[in-house]
């Protein structure tokens, strides 16, 4: 614990830290061994490898002391994403007179059967896939969704729930010839309240 | 900070790979989890990076946009932090890039960690303290180097793209703020 003021950045055995940093900079490789045996360069090189640690640190306190945003911040991005949606492509839907096309946007479609499927406790979608030649009427489709699922649940239980949701859904409310639904859990979160009641 | 949308708070529970697909499904609300979850990291590395609290909330406003248009090119949900802090440091840097011509930023506080509770946490602030400003005395090349790599956790051949120096100018730049950084801090013995 020697107080060694302006050579500071010189150790007793005549080593920089300057040339420590950079040996530490380049994975401390080739190896040294010189310096791997010093006890004073390995003191140095801990200390200069905590740097990174407490920068680290120094971010997550920034981060927890923050002021909030100005008022408006949040929506301000919102606003704009809202204004960005994806539509996807476009649904034709079946009408009596063939004079009549009617199409409903993917981008619904995938809402829809998101949102069915989420009504299921501890069940939330991930991403939903509608593959095949959707713009043709009567061309088979697959269904592919991925799932985060509490990981109380019963993973096969709930992966045929949410087929059924699904396959329930698309009949009503589209003209999708539907060949397979494929459900991938993908994810497990912790079990929460049970949502409002539908 | 307002809940953006009903049913929002179920989303905290998910992952962000959970999120990010919904989010590229044109779920704003998972969006909207997204950016309430890694804002404040954002928020608080941008304004180290350029001196200023409103100057970094612009950037990372616009950084959230930009992360929203290109979302569906991201492979791996998982890794949205990351992600997000490559497009903010972008930001930044143009911005700093652009300000270089006009004016100096006015004076900056950095924040100085508080000391809410026992003493070794208040030691520990002192060292964050310390830290914070040895960081301020940086040359400002190292500054962004060392802000780019321990804060948004960039690798060296991407800082050396992003600041258009050589890979080995990265390696010297971080190896010159560590040792300062250090020597700066004192009683590192």
């Amino acid at each position: 614990m020697t107080a060694s003021n302006a050579s500071s950045d010189v150790l007793d055995c005549g080593r920089t830290i300057q040339e420590l940093s950079e040996y530490l900079e380049a994975g401390r490789s080739p190896r040294d061994a010189e310096i791997e045996q010093c006890p004073e360069c390995l003191n140095a090189l801990e200390s200069l490898s905590r740097v990174s640690d407490l920068s680290r640190d120094l971010f997550a306190a920034d981060a927890a002391s923050l002021p909030e945003p100005s008022a408006g911040w949040f929506g301000g991005i919102l606003d704009q994403v809202a204004a960005e949606l994806r539509s996807g492509r476009d649904l034709p839907v079946r009408h009596p007179d063939p004079r009549v096309r009617i199409t409903v946007a993917e981008g619904a479609v995938r809402t829809l059967l998101r949102s069915a499927a989420d009504e299921l406790d501890g069940v939330f979608i991930g991403r939903t896939r509608i593959i095949g030649d959707v713009e043709e009427l009567g061309a088979p489709v697959t269904i592919d969704v991925t799932a985060s699922i509490a990981w109380d649940l019963d993973a096969r239980a709930v992966a045929d729930d949410v087929r059924r949701r699904i396959a329930d859904v698309v009949a009503r409310h589209t003209d999708l010839e539907v060949a397979a639904i494929d459900v991938t859990i993908e994810d497990v979160h912790a079990p929460q309240p049970r949502k409002d009641a539908s | 900070m307002a809940e953006p949308e009903t049913g929002s708070r179920d989303l905290a529970a998910l992952s962000d790979r959970i999120l990010v697909e919904r989010a590229v499904d044109d779920d704003v609300a998972a969006f909207a989890e997204i950016v309430r979850r890694h804002s404040p990291l954002m928020r608080a590395y941008i304004a180290r990076m350029l001196r200023s609290q409103a100057d970094a909330d612009d950037v990372v406003q616009d950084a959230f946009v930009v992360a929203w248009r290109q979302l569906p090119t991201l492979r791996d949900g998982a890794s949205v932090k990351a992600w997000l802090l490559r497009i903010a440091s972008r930001e930044a840097l143009r911005v700093l890039r652009r300000s270089a011509k006009e004016t100096p930023f006015e004076d900056w506080e950095p924040s100085t960690p508080e000391s809410t509770r026992p003493e070794h946490v208040a030691e520990r602030n002192a060292r964050l303290t310390a830290l914070a400003a040895a960081l301020e005395r940086l040359p400002e090349a190292q500054r962004r180097t060392w802000l780019l790599r321990e804060a948004a956790g960039l690798g060296y051949s991407e800082i050396a793209e992003e600041l258009d120096v050589p890979v080995s100018t990265v390696r010297g730049n971080l190896a010159r703020a560590r040792a300062s950084i250090m020597i700066g801090m004192e009683g590192w013995r």
